[in-house]
């Protein structure tokens, strides 16, 4: 990078890093298209007749330059997409415009004593494998454009009179030079199948009638277009007190990943502090102590808590022994017979967040050890000779490089936090009643996050196209949040101040 | 440059893997279906020597029984070949997972009624119409209308859905009622409210009387009992009357008014929905609403003086309401995606008949709801059973939408902590709050 150019992005870090970084990204990601498409138009204009051939079959390139087990494999793969497209796409994706529009029925046949359906359709099925296809065509379009360019370099070394290699020579270039494509296709291919498409058929049933009324195979469910989205956010929401219940269960769900991230962070920093110090005794010992939490299942011991400190649990029962919830009831604290440590608003939200410490603290501690043992010492050792004390030097050496390793795990465990199914859920579920109607009258509780909300209205009611707009807008605040931190985290210069 | 790009793509990756992590409930939900993409039911013809392959779920409780009825039901027909599969499924959680995958769930399941509407809503529940009563007529010798002559009425309500027959009753024993401390009360002492709390903080030695307040089955008993009413609609929205008056002239105010008057007793104490066994079994109550599974923690709690009988009656001005209650039935349905559907029916009739909820009965302890079987000795002489059957004449069939559970559980939690103040004006309102829950529209 030339110099200029790296000072010019400097100051703009300051005063628009964000706009700068989607600019970028988009600039590069249209050039990328483009380039694309130039390689792909030059090959097709200059190649010769079996590149041109290539355009029907793939392998007529490599045929054509004796390759030809590249040949054969490249027919294959053709053959199948194309027999995938016939067999199967042929089924699912006309019918994609309208998801379906043939209603099961049955008619039972005494002879058989069995009950015999008419071909249906379903449209979820309908909806998954269009996915399926198009995933499949967009990745065979790719693979058909860059067989033409290939085929035409090809070409090009035939005419130079260079090497071509044979199909041992290719294969050996995978797992030398060329490993990382080995190494990569196996992990793609699993994001693709297990996240992409689950994530655009979330996308599109968002765009769907899919719930209750319409839930295959027995009924058939449609595209409604943004209705689903102008339900949430204009028409009167999702349910009668939607509008309520979304600003409090959003607010709970930013205060509850604030302090959850917030207090693990600087817990587990001060906790390995505390046994990394050499005046602590048996630091290996209480270490340990620590991380057999993490051993223990988190639903287990989450499960467990919950029935501790429920309203007729153990600790309940102990402290109405002691006195201790009598003198709380008689200072006005409570107004029940048991403290509701999970069941009322307030005790709830501050229990929860402690009992996550617990939970989540170990893990920082881990972290923040191995970092701490990777400290620069050469910086510690100067700041002992300038005369800083303990406090300082932990506030001007420790903590700014503790930031900078571990500032993308805080930006993480933050995201994380916002999705936080299983702390809520298992600690408040069954234990947890809101007494507030109208939070009620929504399926919500003080204590749910967007998530656990998004749970209870799909799980209880089989609202999938809400959940799946809900979804989006989980994802889009995510997704919003994560870029603003990472840009003001590692983006910019602040590496070059640890290197 | 780079630096920015990778940047990007780096959070924009880590978003994407955390949505999919975040957002794995529903799409494991919802890709579940996918497996099945070629299991289309196809109809093949039964050759006779055909093995006829059904799959059968009931609850764990109940494995012993169920295997033991389905080799009855193999000798009872030995010229057909079958291949019966028995699995474990929760009757409180059979519809969620049949939901989930209809055509891979089981051909026959056990279900608690309140799953009836939604399942078949969702078309998950083959109806017992004119075809398979001449199925029935055939193989067995008996037709639907037979079945349902041979159950009692509440049962077979509670298995009808816009008049037809979805499902065949199992048991009549879903219901709750009073069990009591003989050594406590009087019998005199447990017809109403105000004796069996007066008793209890005069007799009880510190004990309490306790019911769940916090859950829409359990409370609806009061409105119940004074002639208040919920309903379905088809689109599967709740009807609710309760912030009006009854047809016997008594306002919901009254009944709130009567419930929190019992609330803010000190003998009372508010049970959480699910935690009643281990209230009694802590041995803090002397006398407790609820149902048959807990006769064996009641028994052990009360001892000798281990008795059950109807719910008391509650004050309204001048007047004793006699409190209500929703009457259940346990349910065995036929999946409508079954392909052997004819057979199955004829197990699940086979299941359910009076000599399967004899066997029931004296294996398990469930109250039949065959008339006959119900007209046992044995069966009059459990004191669970025998309660809860006479319970059922003051019992209803609930029939509410999914909108109806959340709110009513919160309205009754705030009974239960006294969180509505006492004037008419505020219960008015809670209850006008409470109804404007429960039947709003689904989006």
């Amino acid at each position: 990078m030339d110099p200029f150019l790296k000072g010019d992005v400097t100051v703009n870090e300051k005063s628009n890093g964000l706009g700068t970084i989607i600019k970028t990204g988009i600039v590069s990601f249209f050039a990328a298209i483009g380039r694309f498409f130039g390689e792909f138009g030059h090959a097709v204009a200059k190649g010769d007749w079996a590149v041109k051939l290539s355009l029907i079959w793939m392998g007529a390139g490599y045929a054509r330059r004796k390759q030809y087990m590249k040949a054969l494999l490249m027919t294959i793969l053709e053959a199948a997409i194309i027999l995938f497209t016939v067999k199967i796409s042929m089924q699912y994706v006309p019918k994609f415009l309208t998801l379906g529009t043939v209603q099961a029925e049955q008619v039972f046949n005494m002879e058989t004593m069995k009950t015999e359906w008419n071909d249906f359709d379903n449209s979820f099925l309908i909806l998954l494998f269009s996915l399926f296809s198009f995933v499949v065509w967009f990745a065979a379009f790719i693979v058909w454009a860059r067989n033409i360019v290939n085929v035409y370099n090809l070409q090009l070394q035939a005419e130079r009179g260079e090497h071509i290699n044979t199909f041992r020579e290719d294969m050996r270039r995978y797992i030398e030079d060329r490993f990382y494509v080995t190494m990569l296709s196996l992990p793609v291919l699993g994001i693709i199948v297990f996240t992409i498409i689950p994530i655009l058929l979330l996308f599109f049933v968002a765009f769907t009638n899919y719930d209750q009324q319409h839930m295959p195979p027995n009924n058939l469910f449609t595209w409604v277009g943004f209705q689903n989205f102008i339900n949430l956010f204009g028409g009167g929401g999702l349910t009668v007190t939607f509008g309520y219940a979304f600003v409090r269960v959003l607010g709970w769900t930013l205060v509850w990943a604030f302090f959850a991230t917030l207090t693990n962070y600087f817990g587990g920093i001060l906790l390995s502090m505390l046994l990394n110090s050499k005046k602590t005794v048996w630091p290996k010992f209480w270490r340990l102590l620590f991380v057999i939490t993490i051993a223990v299942p988190q639903f287990v011991s989450l499960l467990l808590v919950r029935n501790f400190l429920s309203n007729g649990g153990i600790v309940n029962t102990i402290c109405a022994n002691i006195g201790l919830t009598g003198f709380l009831r008689d200072i006005g604290l409570i107004s029940t017979s048991y403290i509701p440590f999970l069941s009322a608003p307030g005790w709830a939200h501050v229990m929860i967040i402690i009992i996550n410490i617990w939970i989540g603290l170990p893990y920082q501690m881990l972290i923040a050890t191995g970092v701490l043992m990777n400290l620069p010492g050469d910086q510690l050792e100067s700041a002992k000779v300038d005369g800083a004390n303990a406090f300082q030097t932990f506030r001007y050496i420790t903590m700014p490089y503790l930031l900078f390793v571990t500032g993308p795990t805080l930006v993480t465990d933050f995201v994380k936090n916002i999705n936080n199914f299983n702390v809520i859920y298992l600690l408040t579920q069954d234990v947890y009643t809101t007494t507030n109607q109208a939070m009620a009258n929504s399926q919500a509780k003080e204590v749910d996050l967007l998530v656990t909300w998004l749970f209870t209205l799909t799980q209880d009611y089989y609202n999938y196209k809400m959940a799946a707009v809900i979804g989006i807008v989980v994802f889009l605040v995510c997704a919003a949040f994560t870029l603003v931190a990472f840009n003001f985290m590692i983006g910019g210069s602040k590496e070059s101040d640890y290197q | 440059m780079k630096k920015r790009l990778v940047t990007l793509i780096l959070s924009m990756a880590m978003v994407l893997s955390l949505a999919a992590c975040g957002g794995g409930s529903q799409n494991k939900e919802t890709q579940a279906p996918s497996g099945n993409a070629g299991e289309t039911s196809q109809a093949a013809p039964a050759g006779t020597g055909e093995t006829i392959k059904l799959t059968l779920w009931g609850a764990e409780e109940d494995q012993t029984y169920l295997s033991g009825r389905v080799e009855a039901f193999k000798q009872a027909y030995p010229d057909q070949t079958f291949d019966i599969q028995i699995g474990v499924e929760s009757e409180s959680t059979a519809k969620d997972t049949v939901l989930t995958d209809i055509e891979a769930a089981a051909d026959i399941f056990s279900f608690a009624d309140d799953q009836l509407a939604d399942l078949v809503d969702a078309g998950a529940l083959l109806a017992l119409d004119d075809t398979m009563s001449q199925v029935l007529q055939a193989y067995a010798g008996k037709t639907i209308d037979d079945v349902k002559a041979a159950n009692v009425a509440v049962s077979v309500d509670d298995a009808t859905y816009n008049d037809t027959l979805y499902a065949f009753p199992t048991s009549a024993d879903n219901g709750y009622f009073l069990y009591y401390d003989a050594n406590v009360f009087t019998e005199d002492d447990v017809k109403t409210w105000d004796g069996l709390l007066a008793a209890a903080a005069e007799k009880g030695e510190g004990k309490k009387v306790g019911m769940t307040f916090a859950s829409g089955w359990y409370n609806a008993g009061f409105f119940y009992g004074a002639g208040f009413t919920t309903g379905r609609n088809d689109d599967g929205t709740t009807t609710m009357d309760w912030n009006g008056t009854s047809p016997s002239g008594i306002t919901g105010v009254q009944v709130t008014q009567a419930m929190l008057k019992i609330a803010a007793d000190p003998s009372f104490m508010a049970v959480a929905d699910g935690d009643l066994s281990n209230q009694i079994n802590s041995g803090k109550l002397c006398a407790v609403v609820s149902g048959t599974w807990d006769a064996d923690p009641a028994q052990k709690a009360f001892g000798d003086g281990y008795a059950a009988t109807v719910l008391p009656t509650y004050t309204v001005g001048d007047q004793q309401v006699q409190t209500g209650s929703v009457g259940g039935a346990k349910l065995m349905g036929v999946n409508a995606h079954c392909e052997n559907s004819g057979w199955a029916v004829l197990l699940a009739d086979f299941l359910t008949n009076e000599e399967s909820q004899t066997i029931h009965f004296e294996e398990r302890q469930v109250g039949p709801s065959n008339i006959n079987a119900q007209n046992s000795d044995a069966v009059k002489e459990n004191v669970a059973i025998n309660a809860v059957l006479q319970q059922s004449q003051f019992a209803v069939i609930q029939k509410a939408g999914g909108k109806y559970w959340d709110p009513a559980k919160t309205f009754g939690e705030k009974i239960a902590q006294g969180a509505i103040a006492g004037d008419d004006a505020s219960v008015q309102a809670a209850l006008d709050e409470l109804v404007e829950g429960v039947t709003a529209p689904i989006n």
